[in-house]
């Protein structure tokens, strides 16, 4: 389902004619191609984005316009998703997402495609009708797939995410999905529970021993969010949280020490993963020190 | 003894008049192509593409250029024009022409003149011309304008002097 062809940078140059540094040179001046990194930090571009670039550089008259021609290319999956949800295709649907993970990663596919098809069908015919309905429970399922098809968690790394959205009708709920997605795709272990509910929640935070928790959308009141986070505190003790699509509309939301969230999916993904990556990094420090200090004494007692 | 010297091949167009090859961005002349088929990119900046027109109308590197799609849509602008007309390439590409050029010609009788012009070489139809143009919001300021055919594929240049 999710199979997506990407080039090394010299692949990459050698499609296009150019060398390596033009590449370089053309992601700086124009972000695109837009590589992702492999786990070594090396540039990988999708296949697709760089064979609609050769296409229209065939008949470009300047790098700028082929690009945007490129790029114009590309965008029509979205088109395509907004056309077929429109019109309640849920095979056309599923297709267009299929067309879009051809030339994108899973996590490009829903921020470039799926959630910005979504939001113009929410402006288009508001987040209460028939269409929005049709249209979310479409993208949540899709979410919930693509998570059941991620690999299983490979990292010691687990995240509590206290759902706070209304239900999967609720615009910040498919946020939210794609969020634990990416998250569960990097290999952590993510477990979502109702902000509503606190009986029984110190078993589970005991189980599941997360690293950070996450606050995730706007619908539940600030009290019912403090009492369920004094619980998992209670629970597991001091441990990093954060907020995201918790604002709304610009409002100040109390904080009190805990971290906000970029408001895309994505952004949000990458910005705890660092904040929990640090964190380690001063553990092991902290752990390091310590033992240096015990070697030190044991010398000293040792010499004594 | 008369000493015979190495022929160097030009490329003609359909009137048999010289065409020059030159970057749509820094306007240098492409190296000689080493692995075929020769990349169309721009083998000195990387960021234009190598297009001709005639030794009359081509650029020289310190000359800023424009070049124009039939729909009167900027495709390119030159790093020099870019400096001049204090614009950047990437957000100046598919916008109309008179966002950034007017004609300032008081001959002429109105902006319809400069771009029928350029629709008619942009077609690529028309012949080298000159004119009067100044930058959109900007009066006093004038300059001298060769435009003409360009490409592939066609298009209209337009060089300031």
């Amino acid at each position: 389902m999710f199979s997506m062809r990407t080039l090394k940078t010299s692949e990459a140059a050698a499609l296009l004619n150019v060398s390596p540094n033009t590449l370089r040179a053309w992601e700086r001046r124009f972000g695109y191609p837009k590589p992702q990194r492999s786990a070594g930090r090396h540039r990988l571009y999708t296949h697709g984005e760089v064979a609609a670039l050769r296409d229209a550089l065939q008949q470009g008259l300047s790098i700028s316009s082929a690009v945007s021609r490129a790029r114009e290319a590309l965008s029509t999956d979205t088109h395509t998703l907004v056309g077929a949800l429109a019109s309640f295709e849920l095979d056309r649907a599923d297709s267009a997402m299929e067309s879009a993970l051809a030339l994108r990663s899973v996590e490009r596919s829903v921020e470039e495609v799926l959630l910005p098809s979504l939001d113009e069908l929410g402006q288009r015919y508001g987040t209460d009708s028939a269409p929005w309905a049709f249209a979310a429970r479409w993208a949540d399922g899709w979410l919930r797939r693509a998570q059941r098809l991620a690999p299983p968690p490979v990292r010691r790394l687990a995240i509590l995410v206290g759902d706070a959205t209304r239900n999967e009708l609720d615009p910040d709920a498919l946020a939210v999905r794609a969020f634990e997605l990416f998250c569960g795709r990097s290999g952590a272990r993510i477990m979502a529970l109702p902000v509503g509910g606190v009986s029984g929640l110190s078993d589970v935070v005991e189980c599941l021993a997360p690293d950070a928790v996450v606050i995730a959308g706007g619908h539940l009141p600030d009290d019912d969010v403090a009492l369920w986070a004094y619980r998992v505190r209670a629970a597991a003790g001091p441990l990093p949280m954060a907020l995201f699509r918790r604002s709304h509309h610009g409002a100040k939301v109390r904080t009190t020490g805990t971290l906000i969230l970029p408001d895309t999916p994505f952004g949000a993904y990458r910005h705890l993963l660092a904040l929990i990556d640090d964190r380690q990094i001063t553990r092991v420090h902290e752990v390091a020190a310590l033992s240096v200090l015990d070697g030190d004494l044991e010398r000293r007692e040792a010499q004594a | 003894m008369r000493r015979l010297r190495a022929l160097r091949p030009v490329e003609v167009d359909e009137r048999g008049l010289e065409l020059i090859s030159f970057c749509g961005h820094c306007a240098l002349a492409p190296e000689p192509a080493r692995h075929a088929p020769p990349s169309r990119v721009c083998g000195h900046c990387g960021l234009g593409i190598v297009l001709q027109a005639t030794a009359d109308l081509a650029p020289r590197q310190d000359e800023p250029f424009l070049v124009i799609d039939t729909t009167l849509s900027v495709c390119a602008v030159s790093a020099a024009a870019e400096q001049l007309l204090d614009i950047d390439e990437t957000q100046a590409v598919n916008k109309h022409v008179a966002d950034f050029l007017v004609p300032a010609d008081a001959n002429a009788s109105g902006a319809e003149n400069l771009l029928a012009l350029l629709v008619e070489v942009a077609g690529g139809s028309g012949e080298l011309r000159t004119t009067v143009v100044r930058p959109r919001q900007e009066f006093g300021i004038r300059f001298k304008a060769r435009i003409g055919p360009c490409g592939p594929p066609h298009a209209a240049l337009l060089v300031l002097s």
